[in-house]
């Protein structure tokens, strides 16, 4: 059965009320550059398409002193551009830069990755480590959530059909603060992620781990925060030993397939070693701003 | 489901500056239409999974793939393909360059090629050649190995910035 209805709703109410009324037959579109393969491959069967296309309030970065705004439609390369010069939020340019090709930055977007929830979604791992919340808008009005409820497993959410994701906010990290994400893959472009890793991290005054922030993706069903590993490094000196046992604490939460792209066992190791890097990524980042 | 039940909605292309108009399916791809409506079969189709970057266009100046791109997300937007790119019968500096570092083989992903590499060239007038490769990461290549292909993006892009400066010498040159 194909694609019977194509829609290019003008706002965000529109947008709404059609999703409403079309019932869970119908998809949005943003990019792309997941649903139109999934339509190809049989694996989703939308009897109506909701363009987003037409929503330009949800294609641009909000970036103030406190917080950060990001619509929706915001493309992959708007991302990679808009923090390009940023030590804080690095991380995320690092994120966007490795999804698929330019051509496939260009087209996908940022709702578009958090709402198909891919296990190796690129975005996730560093959005969970600046506790980013999400914006919907459906039938009842607009509601809020954090990222991590938001995500339940491989392709789902708390998002209802008819919701629309409108925007992602995360509260801009302060003081002595940068970010890392760092992603294996099997060669350096066009490779879905092995395994990634992302830290967020504050430094005291004194040079201790103030605020530290870690999350990993690929080595589970959803990307996840390494918790454990988080509450090893609060509040002590970053020195060799504590960072490789957090590496091996957070890799010991992973719960990774094992696949043609790499086993089980592989990934583990590749948590534990790459971990570590981004924190120091960061520790780099801070001391270089510093300067 | 028979054909003929598939609704079909107008379109309007901006393709190459000029206007085409056409009724499509809600899952027909700007690629098919590029190449089956208007017979602008220098846009190559190969994997149809954004894999490969053969059927790269511009759009809005941005290169994406055609194959997962739908016609009905282009509404009024500007597409250039690669028969778009010549000007008044003059080769694009991209196009010379290929030609002169012989860059090109059996010449499949070279249309693809040409627009991402411009698409880089458009944001990036100066990319080192490590930028370069990155910038046509999405594009593959079977037989070139790639070296030349670098090479002719780096030749046109110095092209490109002296034939800027020219301009830019004549122009304050005018206003003393
Ligand atoms: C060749 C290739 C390589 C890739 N490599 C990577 C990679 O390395 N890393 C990576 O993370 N991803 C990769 N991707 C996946 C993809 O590019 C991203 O997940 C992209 O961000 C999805 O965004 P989109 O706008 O294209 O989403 P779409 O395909 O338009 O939508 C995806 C899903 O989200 C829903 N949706 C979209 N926007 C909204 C919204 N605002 N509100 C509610 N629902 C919404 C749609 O209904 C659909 O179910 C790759 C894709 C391709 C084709
Ligand atoms: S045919 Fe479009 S990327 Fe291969
Ligand atoms: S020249 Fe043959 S594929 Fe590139």
């Amino acid at each position: 059965m194909s694609v019977q209805g194509f829609h290019i709703p003008q706002d965000v109410a529109e947008t709404v009320a059609l999703a409403a009324r079309l019932g869970s037959e119908a998809y949005f579109i943003a990019g792309g550059t997941d649903l139109v393969i999934q339509m190809r491959r049989g694996r989703r069967k939308p009897g109506h398409l909701i363009s987003l296309q037409a929503l330009d309030g949800l294609k641009q970065i909000e970036s103030g002193a406190g917080l950060v705004s990001l619509g929706a439609l915001v493309t992959h390369k708007q991302i990679e551009t808009a923090f390009a010069a940023d030590p804080v939020l690095y991380g995320l340019v690092e994120s966007a830069q490795v999804v698929g090709g330019n051509q496939v930055r260009h087209a996908g977007t940022i709702g578009g990755n958090i709402c198909n929830a891919s296990p190796a979604a690129d975005l996730l791992p560093q959005l969970l480590t600046l506790d980013a919340e999400v914006v919907l808008t459906g039938g009842n009005g607009p509601r809020q959530a954090k990222l991590a409820d938001f995500l339940l497993g491989p392709g789902r959410t708390t998002r209802s059909a008819d919701e629309l994701l409108t925007h992602i906010r995360f509260r801009r990290p302060a003081g002595k603060a940068a970010t890392a994400f760092l992603k294996a893959g099997r060669r350096r472009a066009m490779e879905i992620s092995v395994i990634s890793v992302a830290a967020c991290i504050g430094l005291s005054p004194d040079g201790r781990l103030e605020d530290v922030r870690l999350a990993v993706g690929a080595a589970a069903p959803m990307a996840y925060r390494a918790h454990d590993a988080e509450i090893l490094l609060q509040g002590h000196k970053p020195d060799e030993d504590r960072l490789s046992r957090a590496g091996i604490l957070a890799a010991s939460a992973a719960v990774p397939i094992s696949d043609v792209r790499a086993s089980a066992e592989h990934r583990r190791r590749l948590v534990a070693a790459l971990l570590p890097r981004a924190i120091r990524q960061c520790l780099l980042r801070i001391e270089k701003a510093a300067q | 489901m028979s054909q003929h039940s598939v609704t079909r909605y107008p379109v309007s292309l901006q393709i190459n500056g000029e206007r085409y108009d056409v009724d499509v399916a809600p899952d027909t791809s700007l690629l098919d239409v590029l190449r089956d409506e208007f017979g602008l079969t220098g846009t190559k189709a190969n994997c149809l999974e954004a894999e490969c970057g053969v059927c790269t266009v511009l759009l809005d100046g941005k290169a994406v793939n055609a194959c997962i791109t739908l016609a009905l997300q282009c509404q009024g937007r500007q597409i250039l393909t690669i028969e778009g790119l010549a000007h008044g019968g003059e080769l694009h500096p991209l196009q010379t360059a290929f030609i002169e570092c012989g860059a090109v083989q059996c010449g499949y992903c070279i249309p693809g090629m040409i627009l991402t590499a411009k698409s880089l060239l458009d944001t990036q007038p100066d990319p080192d050649e490590a930028a370069i490769r990155e910038g046509l990461a999405g594009t593959l290549c079977r037989c070139t190995g790639y070296q030349k292909i670098v090479d002719a993006v780096a030749h046109a892009a110095r092209q490109m910035n002296q034939q800027q400066s020219q301009i830019k010498t004549t122009t304050t040159g005018d206003r003393q």
